[in-house]
């Protein structure tokens, strides 16, 4: 077990007011939710398209993204319709998740609203898109501003505005440097999570990787985290975006609680650009980090969204961490990975896995995780394969890892 | 009106050191070989070829930190953290890969371009090659990269002081001089320049106050100003973060190509303390950064106390 580090005291905590996603498993917090629980999954073929790597392809797209809420933009409806996807499926759940606050709208109340987008390759997305529409901006020399300044500029945000890249664990920087700044008193309220969008290159690049999951016979059983037969993830696109708040300040305006961001841990393994290190400690430390930021004992966890992705090595390295970091609760904290229902959203994942946690504590009950038919025996924790479980859930926490080594954990508690 | 807790409004800004920093500039034709040379002396080793798949903002941004490594002399950098902001990083391997695929289909695409080219590949490539275990992470990637660079390595100095770590962040940014123009095969016209300047940002709670203002005058700015050592007359430099009031809100065009040159010029000069230098940039949400030359200040000693106290 890691060595205790010092217990955050005193800080007035972060919470959720708004949450807004866009998904394979649904639109909102209570449909995710209702999702998740019900063991559906969001993975099918896809149309491969003219640049495809293989004649059939797999993955857990959004099916149709739908409009931002009504009024919650400066964008004109044939704006909004123009934009590509990527900006799509990262306008509307910033501002869904202003909605679902109920922040007043222009301008913001007068409050120093901030945003931060996760996002991980974003200009390599947006130059694909374009130059499947015919375009050539990735030819062509410009001084482009990143999509972050665009969202914050069509719903009002005046604030800091930062896209944070961190790979597989891009949304969960996000949302720890919005948490940072409000500790900070640097902003009053910020918008934080980050999306992700399935690309012919992407989809290449990590086949050629040898990341992704062959079991192209049979798209809903592809993805199988912790499972003796997993081959590889599979690619699902999406994210969610929150709002986060002091505690007091949500309080004085009398805003809906959806949970405590209690605690956030990161750290790097420092060891290879692709391959996770096979030395726990290094994620560990950002687990019991994140334990400690939110002031909560190993024993206290009630559920841990696992990052498992599926792949051979990762989720071995993963559960050698879960339980170096729980050290003896680690027999009796069930864990699961959500992305064999929702896929990998890569950029978007943590953020995702986040609304996970909130639909853990919102229906007091563990999601499963899908096509866990026979546990690796390398990954010795309590699973929760195929069905949901029941359980009180007030504090859970949820693990992303990138490549490059990035290891991130967030703490959510249940809003006092 | 909804009005915050006092004690959260007098939240002091951060305020940081900057206890070293580098430029490195190469033009593509020098890439190749900048990728094969050694760190310089004093500089920690990086692994055999590890740069042979980055991109090239990767190699620039890495001999940055390996410059001002070794200008620090040995250090333990296991715990430091990592902070890339790059500007449009990975265009000319995109531009090859869309070229590629468009005859070649999915099997040309390289397994390297989301390791190595994305927003979050330079940061990583730092952090992986010189065992740097704290956190590590890419922002920006459009114009705007250096002034969400500076406010990100803010944030993670301010997050690692209050999770109790002794920090020390690089911000390593990277940018062409000049977007290059791309042949159909991605191929660019000329030689472009790509620059990497490196920044150790450590926690430094004495320069709250700069350049001769008050702390009225410098509400939103985020403020690099050089500090002159009261003793042994050695100069460093410090970055402090300061955040307009909602009323002075305020966007600004995106600054034009060139800046981190200029900005490390500054720095230069500041650390030299050779010269009276302003520079500022304006951050697209109404902040600024600003470099200036500052006269040291017998009066600060009993200031710096009581804040290292609070602390």
């Amino acid at each position: 077990m890691i060595p205790p580090r010092p217990v955050a005291r005193g800080r007035e905590p972060v919470v959720i007011t708004g949450v807004g996603a866009v998904s394979p498993l649904g639109n909102s917090l209570a449909e995710i939710a209702d999702s998740l629980l019900a063991g559906r999954s969001g993975i099918r073929d896809i149309d491969p398209g003219p640049l495809a790597r293989d004649a059939r392809q797999f993955a857990a797209p959004v099916a149709v993204i739908p409009d931002p809420p009504a009024g919650t933009t400066r964008l004109e409806a044939a704006e909004i319709a123009s934009l590509d996807r990527l900006a799509r499926l990262c306008l509307v759940p910033t501002a869904a998740a202003l909605a679902d606050s109920g922040l007043p709208r222009e301008p913001l109340g007068g409050r120093r609203i901030g945003l931060v987008l996760g996002l991980g390759a974003e200009h390599l997305k947006a130059w694909e898109i374009d130059f499947a529409a015919g375009g050539r901006r990735v030819f062509e020399p410009s001084r482009e501003r990143s999509l972050a300044h665009e969202i914050a500029a069509a719903v009002g945000i005046g604030g800091p505005v930062v896209t944070a890249a961190a790979a597989c664990a891009s949304s969960g920087y996000a949302l720890a440097l919005a948490k940072t700044w409000l500790e900070a008193g640097w902003v009053d309220a910020c918008v934080a999570g980050g999306c992700d969008v399935v690309s012919p290159t992407a989809i290449a690049a990590f086949y050629n990787l040898r990341a992704l999951s062959r079991r192209g016979d049979d798209p809903v059983r592809a993805s199988r985290p912790f499972d003796r037969d997993r081959d590889g993830f599979v690619m699902g696109e999406g994210g969610a975006m929150f709002v986060l708040e002091r505690r007091a300040d949500a309080a004085a305006r009398g805003a809906r609680l959806h949970g405590e961001l209690a605690g956030v841990g990161m750290s790097s393994d420092g060891a290879h650009m692709v391959i996770p290190s096979t030395d726990p400690v290094h994620a560990a430390r950002a687990i019991s980090a994140a334990l400690a930021d939110a002031g909560v004992e190993p024993g206290e966890v009630d559920y841990v969204n696992a990052h498992a992705a599926g792949t051979p090595v990762g989720d071995v390295a993963e559960a050698a961490a879960i339980r170096l970091a729980l050290g003896a609760a680690a027999d009796r904290v069930p864990v699961s990975s959500t992305k064999g229902a929702s896929g990998h959203l890569v950029s978007g994942a943590s953020a995702f896995e986040a609304v996970a946690c909130l639909a853990a504590i919102d229906r007091q009950a563990v999601p499963p995780t899908l096509n866990l038919d026979h546990p690796d025996p390398q990954c010795p924790l309590d699973h929760v394969p195929h069905v949901a479980r029941p359980r009180t859930v007030n504090v859970a926490a949820s693990n992303s890892f990138g490549f490059g080594g990035s290891n991130l954990c967030l703490v959510i508690r249940r809003a006092a | 009106m909804h009005t915050l807790p006092p004690t959260l409004r007098a939240e002091p800004p951060a305020a940081c050191g900057i206890t070293g920093h580098a430029l490195v500039a190469a033009r593509l034709s020098e890439i190749a070989a900048l990728r094969d040379q050694p760190a310089p002396t004093q500089a920690p080793p990086l692994p055999p070829r590890f740069l042979r798949h980055c991109d090239e903002h990767t190699v620039v941004g890495m001999h940055a930190v390996l410059r001002a490594l070794a200008a620090r002399g040995p250090v333990d950098v296991s715990r430091h953290a990592v902070v890339a902001a790059s500007c449009q990083l990975g265009r000319l391997t995109a531009a090859k890969t869309l070229a590629n695929l468009a005859t070649g289909g999915g099997v040309s695409v390289s397994p390297h371009i989301v390791p190595q080219c994305s927003l979050h590949s330079v940061a990583g490539a730092v952090s992986v090659g010189l065992g740097m275990r704290g956190p590590h992470l890419g922002v920006g990637g459009g114009v705007d990269s250096l002034a969400e660079g500076l406010f990100a390595a803010a944030t993670m100095v301010q997050a690692s002081a209050a999770a109790g770590d002794p920090p020390c962040v690089w911000l390593v940014a990277t940018e062409w001089e000049d977007e290059p123009a791309l042949d159909d095969a991605g191929a660019p016209a000329g030689d472009p320049v790509c620059r990497g300047l490196a920044l150790a940002i450590e926690p430094d709670a004495t320069d709250l106050v700069t350049d001769g203002g008050s702390r009225a005058d410098t509400a939103g700015r985020l403020v690099a100003a050089a500090r002159r050592a009261a003793a042994g007359g050695t100069a460093s430099l410090s970055l402090s973060l300061r955040f307009p009031e909602p009323a002075r809100l305020r966007v600004v065009m995106p600054a034009a190509s060139g800046r981190l040159a200029e900005f490390a010029r500054a720095l230069d000069m500041c650390r030299e303390g050779t010269a009276l230098v302003s520079w500022a940039l304006e951050c697209p949400w109404g902040a600024e950064i600003r470099v200036s030359r500052r006269p040291a200040d017998a009066g600060r000693a009993p200031q710096v106390a009581r804040l290292r106290e609070a602390a």
